[in-house]
């Protein structure tokens, strides 16, 4: 059961994250918790996840239980809310003249009858409600180490904007080039080459110029521009300073705002150059499993909110296509790392996403390179480990103050 | 085959943003022929003689600061290219505040018109952001097909109310029908007026004045009040005014009797000229 108020200048920035995740996809997961609350979107291929989590202290009044059911145990329920964009977008459609003419917001959820209600209390005495259904469905989170990545940048989100602006629309894919002197912005060169008629662009920006620059490995990755006009539109409403993370090509790309009210995270899939190795997205799962045991017993600012111990590793085969959300999704193999019951349990929830082969339908593009694209890691909430999931997040909070709790719940998997 | 040019002052590039704007609404394809001592942007190639023409002339000293070109051989000075007009304006449209724009033709890979704009950033640093425009040079055969209009002669020639005030009534007009009636006469006037079944708008101007007839050809009729009319397309019509910002030194309109419009917009050393044909 969700409640929770806030201003009209709140209204703005909330309208205008659900503007920024309406980029990534056409759904939007409302995702509560004590923590606060998250709205969640996927891109219909997997290769954007954007999340922004709004703090308690953000609201004018927050309040958030997980429902119980008396049953012959008590369970507790997350909400599992899925809202079409095309339901929610309209409502927040101007965020400035929801600035200028809401004085208040309520935002509750009814959950017997599966839906949100959205009331504006507006000058004059005007009151408008919304009334949304929602889908039942897990949101879907992403596992991404921000701080194992060797390339972060900080900068402003004006000067990214400049950078943005200067980039033609009809091209999806950027690469970002940097090395420890330099920080280059360019059309991606596999399009400008198949094209006889596409103009190349490309933008050097000192190092000089941002908050925060540290790069441990020169690397070139490209990835869908798309999104990142999505956050930028949002990030120039909060007014903080935006990190980039990221690796190698194939890794993910992390953009992020930190801020004290909300937290956004945006994960953008990269592209990857080299030929497809079937067991490279196995050893990426591993290699992730070593850092999540980190995750674990490590402080909990950790960035990513490690939601079940079920990870599952979603990865494409190697066929070569775009990152076009349009596309239909290739070869997704969920690829469970570990035997234990509560893995298979989520494995079935995961079922959900298209586990198609490549089909005659889909378009293949044909390159003279083999590409790959990166694992997204998602692990799903799911009601059935809520119990185990409320415990664990109890130990992570705490597992600064002591490690024992960590023997809680069934961590010990791990 | 070389070409080098850079403009260094805000206003002149705001000039050039502008003529690559208007150039990018009203020819799809444009022929950039650089000469030694001037730029000229026009229709592509070899167009219907029923189809609107467009033509751009930069002079050498109009804009640039410096300006270096070698054309195909000495005897032809000259060169021809051919690009997409949208990809010239987008690369230059976000350049308002360059501390400079650089022309340049390369060769990359294909042979391309590389736009280089240096820009001042929030922080105080400057940016270099380039852009490779692909062109295709036109061979000399080619060439006969992009030459400068001939002027023709028209009916009468009238100087153009303020763009502002033009821009927005044709705006509002263009709302209803498809054809706009541009008439014009020797004594300053000139009416603009559009028709449908159900409404007719007519916006009159006047004390506008005229050329100096000796620039035109002799007229039979020496009717000072006779209205000279033609019907153009009002589309085109829009999209040569959308554009302009910049106020023109000079701006004159000539009709030739139910043929042609033809639209001449003058700014220092930079000029416009726009046949529209009678529809």
């Amino acid at each position: 059961m969700l409640k929770c108020g806030m201003s009209g200048s709140q209204v703005k920035v909330f309208g205008k994250a659900i503007q920024a995740l309406s980029r990534v996809s056409d759904e939007l997961w409302l995702d509560p918790s004590e923590k606060g609350l998250a709205l969640r979107s996927v891109n219909s291929s997997r290769s954007a996840y954007g999340c922004i989590l709004f703090s308690p202290v953000f609201f004018q009044h927050y309040q958030w239980s997980a429902s119980v059911k008396i049953n012959d145990k008590d369970t507790t329920f997350n909400l599992n809310c899925k809202l079409g964009m095309k339901s929610i977008l309209p409502i927040f459609r101007c965020p400035n003249s929801l600035e200028r003419n809401v004085e208040k917001c309520k935002i509750f959820t009814r959950s017997e009858k599966c839906k949100v209600v959205i009331q504006f209390f507006c000058r004059y005495g005007i009151k408008r409600t919304h009334n949304i259904c929602f889908q039942e469905s897990q949101p879907l989170q992403v596992i991404f180490e921000k701080n194992m990545c060797s390339n972060t940048l900080m900068i402003q989100p004006r000067l990214l904007a400049e950078a943005v602006v200067l980039f033609t629309s009809n091209q999806e894919e950027v690469t970002l080039a940097v090395t420890p002197l330099n920080f280059c912005l360019k059309s991606s060169s596999e399009e400008s080459m198949d094209l006889t008629n596409s103009v190349y662009s490309e933008m050097f920006v000192g190092p000089d110029e941002f908050d925060y620059f540290q790069i441990g490995v020169d690397t070139e990755i490209t990835f869908c521009f798309k999104e990142l006009k999505g956050m930028l539109t949002f990030s120039e409403a909060t007014h903080a300073p935006i990190s980039i993370h990221f690796d190698f090509p194939g890794k993910p790309l992390a953009l992020s705002i930190d801020d004290m009210l909300l937290e956004a995270n945006f994960i953008l899939a990269t592209l990857a150059d080299e030929p497809s190795r079937a067991s490279s997205p196995q050893s990426l799962c591993l290699s992730q499993k070593q850092k999540r045991s980190d995750v674990m017993q490590s402080n909990s600012k950790a960035d990513e909110k490690v939601t079940s111990q079920a990870l599952e590793c979603l990865s494409r085969k190697a066929a070569p296509k775009r990152l076009y959300p349009e596309e239909t999704s290739t070869n997704i193999s969920v690829a469970a790392n570990h035997g234990s019951p509560v893995m298979k349990r989520t494995a079935g929830d995961i079922s959900k996403v298209p586990e198609s082969g490549v089909s005659d339908t889909e378009e293949v593009f044909r390159s003279p390179y083999l590409r790959k694209f990166s694992c997204m890691f998602f692990g799903a909430v799911s009601s059935d480990q809520q119990e185990h999931f409320n415990h664990s997040l109890d130990s992570l909070t705490r597992a600064s103050d002591s490690d024992e709790d960590m023997n809680n719940g069934s961590f010990s998997t791990f | 085959m070389k070409f080098r040019a850079k403009i260094s002052s805000k206003g002149f590039i705001e000039v050039f943003i502008q003529l690559s704007g208007t150039v990018a609404k009203l020819a799809k394809v444009c022929v950039l022929r650089v000469c030694p001592d001037k730029l000229c942007f026009s229709s592509a190639g070899s167009t219907p003689v029923r189809a609107d023409r467009l033509w751009c002339e930069v002079g050498r000293g109009a804009l640039f600061r410096q300006f270096h070109m070698e054309g195909v051989s000495e005897e032809l000075n000259e060169i021809y290219l051919e690009l997409t007009s949208e990809h010239l304006f987008r690369a230059v449209k976000n350049a308002r505040n360059a501390a400079s724009l650089k022309l340049q033709l390369t060769k990359k890979r294909r042979p391309c018109l590389t736009v280089a704009v240096e820009l001042a950033s929030c922080t105080g640093h400057t940016r270099v952001v380039v852009h490779d425009l692909p062109v295709r040079v036109l061979p000399r055969i080619l060439w006969k097909d992009c030459l400068k209009p001939r002027v023709r002669a028209c009916d009468v020639s009238v100087y153009l109310p303020a763009l502002k005030t033009l821009k927005s009534i044709v705006e509002k007009m263009a709302n209803m029908g498809d054809y706009m009636l541009v008439e014009a006469n020797r004594n300053g006037q000139m009416n603009l007026s559009i028709e449908t079944d159900t409404v007719s708008i007519k916006s009159y101007f006047k004390n506008l004045g005229n050329p100096p007839e000796s620039t035109l050809a002799t007229p039979q009729n020496r009717d000072q009040e006779r209205m000279v009319q033609v019907w153009v397309d009002k589309r085109k019509l829009l999209q040569f005014f959308e554009g302009q910002q910049i106020n023109p030194t000079m701006a004159v309109c000539n009709i030739l009797s139910n043929t042609l419009l033809h639209l001449v917009l003058v700014h220092e050393d930079v000029s416009i000229q726009y046949s529209i044909p009678a529809s």
